[in-house]
């Protein structure tokens, strides 16, 4: 009932990761869960499943991350992946003008398709490759960041989304990104999840929704949603 | 006649499936070469019962089936179709000699001899005598058009490891060991460089390839092996290495394709080199992130041939391009075999082994994973309960496994073992092991509450593989029990239940489901991505719209792929039996998504009843036909805004949301309209675009369109509508001309000479273009001009005199009149209709009784006084053309006017074909004809081909024009 008892509440959050390929979606769940980084990371097939948890000042979160591949192929598959999660990382590569796009696209479907109320929050990865242009720290070499703060956050601020610029080389801005997300959770959301594990009262009217692969969209009263 | 046969079997791997994972019911042929795992277009020509009999003595008792380059014998029913029972697959060019045996009269029987002397089967027919003949008749064709295909036999054993591993055991026996024939040795993959994953000692690998050198010793070998029962068994037990390879090429029938088609690889591979695509890209990404824990991978040796074969496939299948989790099969595979083989066992993977697992939309992936859930509801109704209660979801553990043939998921050494029975019994063992898997853990499984945890439990459970099942048993035996082991028996005794017609039943059942699924979605996703100017449209037509343009892409390819089917069938003469065709369906992965010309009039037709042909009545009862007209055309070039002649659904939605949009209005549509015809975007339309427009507003409007007049026409009132509207265009004309432009304000005065041209050189530009003229009227002046007859004759109409029309005036023409200004404000407009429900364009009943035969004329005067409308409205096209006609001739006999009396002679026939009735309906067009007749002629001093560009060179081609607007009046 109180949240303010003695233990710190403990709860699980759904996290859902989506963005093109080779963005750096699942160097950035590395990092946020080993805080390590390789250079070259496996392609994600279908989908990796990660949990950490994050200590908050009044709660524990415990993160279910859902790392899904980035191709385009695979995006028939994430309604499986993001059905029920509370909160989404669209992540784009600041050097790669098409991948802002890409991620504006899952934004629109997360909005339509997925849990009301879900937590989204737009990140733009790679800042490290970016950041030395201003104190010349990269060589001539470094690509030039492709989109800008003012142009992402506006766009962000719009649709109400978290925004953060990170790096999963060097760790920036990352542990920032889960723990904005696990702030901006409704008290309420988490103990819907409670005990008895998320259940399908999240979704709203999913309740038919057979488990397994669907494609039927968790919440049925915005399925001529186009 | 089979001639073409290297061409066919090339097609398998070129074209792409036509039917993957579908067949509701396939057709025996399907089954067939299902069975025998034979190339696509292998057909089933004779079958007969038959015992087989191998030199060894055993025999077996089945059915012996012969098609264009295969015979093929098995002891299980096709129906079910066991590709591991006893048997053979034997290309009919592997066959050295066939003889009849006449040991006992009564029986009828042939001898076999095969490409490895060392193979003789004898084959006793259970049939009546003239079956049997049949048999060997079709048997002896087949083999005489087949002797050619066995040049590629060397070339194919040669790189078989079987080969050499016999001549080994040979060579040693007589002694002489070769150092030499090592350089021959065939390629087996990068574990010949790089060794094979796990301990080849644990894997008992050399007593493994002892049995093994022993059965191919007496049952052939690649392409002529027997298959008894024992082949099963050692396959199920694993096979050795350096033999693993080019058992799953055999197994899976890669082998024959291979066989067919020597070339393929090194062609495909040549052929693009260097070329770039997206699929390279995406390749490229991955080379350095596959199997990386492989040694070989980490080698530029193994990146290389990675990169080779994803790259020929890519090429040889572009729908299906490059999926993630290819680059993991096929490193996989190369540990085993050469990159040729690789490149053609891909292939049968992605066409029938794991179908639509890799495509665009990875249905076949979604789909067996509904197949999956639902065994797994049948056989294990608890867990499955408990997946349902805790709301775990199966699919997102045993994607991967399907996705990557469990490569991704156990240890490399137990899913190659998993490999070895996958390729011999097809994809049910993906499904027989899931289903094991899930059974083994079950206890642990039922406590899972969530993802995380099914996820967590089986990782460890496939980590501890090569425990043992039963490490605190006290029988020794049962101790030594691997937990693969285990897997493996429980998969092939619990769930020897799930067959292949298990699982094409159960794909069957899920398919259209999982396709809409897809469609749903894709439909979802396309239309949110269609930007600011979707949203101008109503959401259900826009819905329509998608399922429209899609519809008619998909009809056309369909249609393209029964006829190609035909054609094949027409030539082959047999297999009468149609195969599921699809194509194009958004959820196989459709490829095309733009639309060309012919495409878009098919579209068009669905949504404007003016797109469609004239005749209604069409005797395969099609009342769709598309129409072609110039208007469409020009239309299709407008909504082309990427200027590649195709449209694509983007183009098409935002081109219909300038017509239908929100907050249309009249001027609006005045405004388009005039843009559509002003091609050099200058604000003006010239002599030739108003009469197009007329046309266009004719063509339009001939199977009537919705007025809103503020006096409903009494019945049998002159003034009916569509009478109206050709009146009101006749005087659109009229009017237009009247208050055009001059283009020259310099030139209009009979001033004789003409200012000189500022650039001469583009006479050759479009006609349309104001410049030409002037270039044209540079041309003429060393002419001494004509003296001009100054009647009242419209001299616009003089086609010397070019002019224009700006928008303002095209506007004021229009709400001049009632009919055009209804036209524009709501007829045009409504004239789309993107819902079908409810229709806004009517079709005149009138229209409906008029029979189609014949010419307009002669019908015209067939239908009676009620019926005239069809032809008004016809004989309104004629106006607009008969106007242009007179123009062109005038042109004409100016430039030779000889002519003059034929052209006469057309004009009476034409006239005469109007019928009495429809006349005076016509006397306003008269008058501007009239005025045409009377208007001065051009200098006689005109060159004939003189100006290309100019009037005198469109004069000509316009007369083309004419002559194909008649042939459409006809239609
Ligand atoms: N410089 C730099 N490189 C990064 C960063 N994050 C990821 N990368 C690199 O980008 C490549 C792709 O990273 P992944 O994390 O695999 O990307 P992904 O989004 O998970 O890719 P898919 O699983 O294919 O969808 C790898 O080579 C990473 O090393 C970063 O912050 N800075
Ligand atoms: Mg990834």
């Amino acid at each position: 009932m109180s949240d303010t008892g003695a233990p710190k509440p403990s709860s699980s959050v759904k996290l859902v990761l989506l963005g093109e390929a080779a963005v750096g979606k699942s160097s950035l769940v590395l990092r946020f869960v080993n805080n390590d980084f390789q250079e070259n990371k496996e392609p994600t097939i279908g989908a990796a499943f990660l949990t950490q948890k994050c200590n908050l000042p009044s709660r524990t979160i415990k993160f279910e991350i859902w790392d899904t591949a980035g191709q385009e192929r695979f995006a028939s598959l994430a309604p499986m992946y993001y059905r029920n999660a509370q909160s989404a990382l669209v992540v784009y590569d600041l050097t790669k003008p098409s991948s802002l796009n890409k991620a504006k696209h899952w934004i629109a479907e997360l909005q339509r398709q997925a849990s009301p109320g879900i937590v989204i929050a737009l990140v733009g990865n790679k800042l490290d490759l970016v950041s030395g242009n201003d104190e010349s720290g990269e060589g001539a070499e470094a690509p030039a960041r492709a989109i800008s703060t003012e142009e992402a956050k506006a766009y962000a601020d719009q649709e109400g989304l978290l925004f953060f610029e990170t790096s999963a080389k060097t760790g920036e801005q990352v542990q920032e990104v889960f723990e904005a997300i696990a702030n901006a959770i409704p008290e309420v959301a988490l103990k819907a999840k409670g005990a008895q594990g998320m259940g399908r009262g999240l979704g709203g009217s999913a309740g038919e929704v057979a488990p397994g692969l669907s494609m039927n969209e968790p919440n049925t009263k915005d399925s001529c949603a186009c | 006649m089979f001639s073409t046969l290297i061409q066919k079997a090339q097609s398998l791997i070129l074209e792409p499936p036509a039917s993957s994972p579908s067949p509701a019911k396939p057709s025996k042929s399907t089954q067939f070469r299902n069975q025998f795992r034979l190339p696509a277009k292998q057909t089933l020509i004779q079958e007969i019962s038959c015992e087989m009999s191998l030199s060894t003595g055993d025999h077996y008792t089945g059915k012996l089936y012969l098609s264009e380059a295969f015979l093929c014998f098995s002891t299980g029913s096709s129906s079910t179709a066991a590709p591991a029972s006893p048997g053979f697959t034997l290309p009919l060019c592997a066959i050295r000699r066939v003889e009849r045996l006449h040991s006992r009269s009564y029986m009828f029987a042939l001898s076999v001899t095969t490409w490895h002397n060392d193979l003789r089967l004898t084959l006793q027919f259970a049939g009546l005598r003239p079956s049997c003949e049949r048999f060997c008749d079709a048997l002896k064709k087949g083999l005489r058009t087949q002797m050619n295909e066995s040049k590629n036999l060397k070339i194919l054993t040669d790189s078989c490891y079987s080969e050499f591993l016999l001549a080994g055991s040979e060579r040693k026996n007589s002694g002489l060991d070769g150092e030499k024939k090592e350089e021959k040795r065939p390629d087996t993959g990068l574990g010949v460089l790089f060794k094979y994953p796990g301990d080849t000692k644990k894997l008992r690998d050399r007593s493994k390839m002892r049995l093994w050198a022993e059965y191919l010793r007496d049952n052939g070998r690649n392409i002529t092996l027997v298959r008894q029962p024992t082949f099963q068994k050692l396959i199920r037990v694993g096979l050795p290495n350096r033999l693993r390879g080019e058992m799953w090429e055999l197994t899976s029938g890669s082998m024959y394709s291979r066989l067919f088609n020597p070339t393929l690889y090194q062609d495909t591979l040549e052929k693009f080199q260097g070329q770039h695509s997206l699929s390279i890209d995406e390749i490229e990404k991955d080379l350095n992130r596959s199997l990386p824990e492989y040694p070989g991978f980490q080698d530029e040796e193994g990146i290389v041939r990675l990169r080779r074969v994803l790259q020929a496939y890519s090429w040889r299948n572009e729908e299906v391009g490059y999926c993630q989790a290819m680059n993991i099969v096929v490193a996989a595979l190369l540990i085993y075999m050469s990159e040729e083989q690789a490149f053609f066992l891909l292939s049968t993977l992605c066409d029938r082994l794991v179908p639509g697992y890799y495509s665009m939309t990875m249905y076949g992936t979604l789909l067996d994973q509904k197949v999956f859930e639902s065994l797994v509801e049948r056989t294990m109704p608890i867990l499955w309960d408990h997946f349902n209660k805790t709301d775990v979801q199966l699919s997102v553990v045993s994607l991967p496994w399907f996705l990557s043939l469990y490569i991704n998921s156990m240890p490399l050494v137990f899913a190659f073992r998993v490999l070895d029975v996958f390729f011999l019994e097809g994809p049910k063992v993906l499904f027989q092991i899931g289903l094991a898997i899930l059974r083994i853990s079950g206890e642990e499984l039922l406590q899972a509450t969530d993802d995380g945890a099914l996820i967590s439990i089986l990782k460890d459970y496939f980590a501890r593989l090569d425990e043992s099942a039963h490490p605190n048993s006290p029988n020794e035996k049962l101790r030594a029990v691997t937990r693969f082991q285990e897997l493996m028996v429980v998969a092939f005794k619990e769930f020897a239940g799930i067959t292949h017609s298990t699982i094409i039943e159960e794909r069957a059942r899920h398919k259209e489901p999982v396709l809409k699924d897809i469609e749903n979605f894709a439909k979802r996703t396309q239309l949110r991505n269609l930007g600011p100017d979707s949203k101008k449209l109503d959401k259900e037509d826009l819905s329509n719209v998608y399922d429209r343009f899609y519809k008619v892409l998909y009809e056309r390819q369909e249609r393209d792929l029964y006829q190609l089917e035909e054609a094949a069938k027409a030539q082959r003469g047999k297999d009468a039996k149609s195969e599921v065709l699809e194509a194009g369906r958004v959820g196989l992965g459709a490829s095309v998504t733009i639309m060309s010309y012919d495409a878009f009039r098919e579209f068009l037709s669905g949504i404007a009843p003016w797109a469609r042909h004239n005749k209604l009545m069409s005797p395969w009862g099609g009342n769709q036909v598309p129409a072609d007209h110039e208007f469409i055309r020009r239309l299709f070039k407008r909504w082309d805004t990427d200027f590649n002649d195709a449209l694509t659904l983007q183009n098409v939605v935002s081109g219909l949301a300038a017509i239908k949009g929100a907050h249309k209005d009249i001027m609006s549509c005045i405004s388009w309209f005039f843009e559509l015809y002003d091609d050099d975007g200058d604000g003006r339309v010239d002599k030739e675009g108003i009469l197009k427009i007329s046309e266009a507003l004719l063509f339009i409007t001939r199977k009537g369109f919705t007025f809103e007049t503020s006096t409903p026409p009494l019945p049998g009132d002159d003034n009916r509508p569509d009478e109206k509207f050709l009146k009101s265009v006749s005087e659109f004309i009229h009017r237009c001309f009247e208050y055009a432009d001059p283009s020259h304000p310099g030139n209009i005065p009979s001033t004789p000479s003409p200012p000189s041209s500022p650039d001469p050189s583009d006479d050759e530009e479009d006609e349309d273009s104001d410049d030409d003229l002037i270039a044209f009227e540079s041309i003429q002046d060393p002419t001494p001009p004509k003296p001009k007859r100054k009647k009242e004759a419209n001299i616009a109409l003089d086609p010397q005199k070019p002019l224009h029309i700006t928008l303002p005036t095209f506007r004021m023409v229009i709400l001049a009149d009632e009919a055009l200004e209804s036209f524009f404000e709501r007829g045009f407009t409504a004239s789309f209709s993107l819902t079908p429900s409810t229709s806004t364009a009517p079709i005149p009943s009138a229209h409906l009784s008029t029979p189609s035969a014949g010419l307009p004329s002669v019908e015209a005067a067939r239908v009676g006084i009620r019926g005239v409308l069809d032809g008004v409205v016809r004989d309104g096209m004629r106006v607009a053309a008969e106007v242009r006609r007179r123009m062109e001739e005038e042109v004409e006999k100016a430039a030779a006017g000889a002519k003059e009396a034929v052209d006469e002679e057309e004009e009476k026939e034409e006239v005469g074909r109007v019928s009495e009735g429809d006349r005076d309906l016509l006397s306003g067009a008269e008058a501007d004809i009239r005025s045409i007749a009377e208007k001065p002629l051009v200098a006689e001093g005109q060159k004939e081909g003189e100006g290309e560009g100019s009037e005198g060179g469109v004069g000509v081609k316009k007369e083309e024009v004419v002559v194909e607007r008649r042939e459409d009046l006809l239609q």
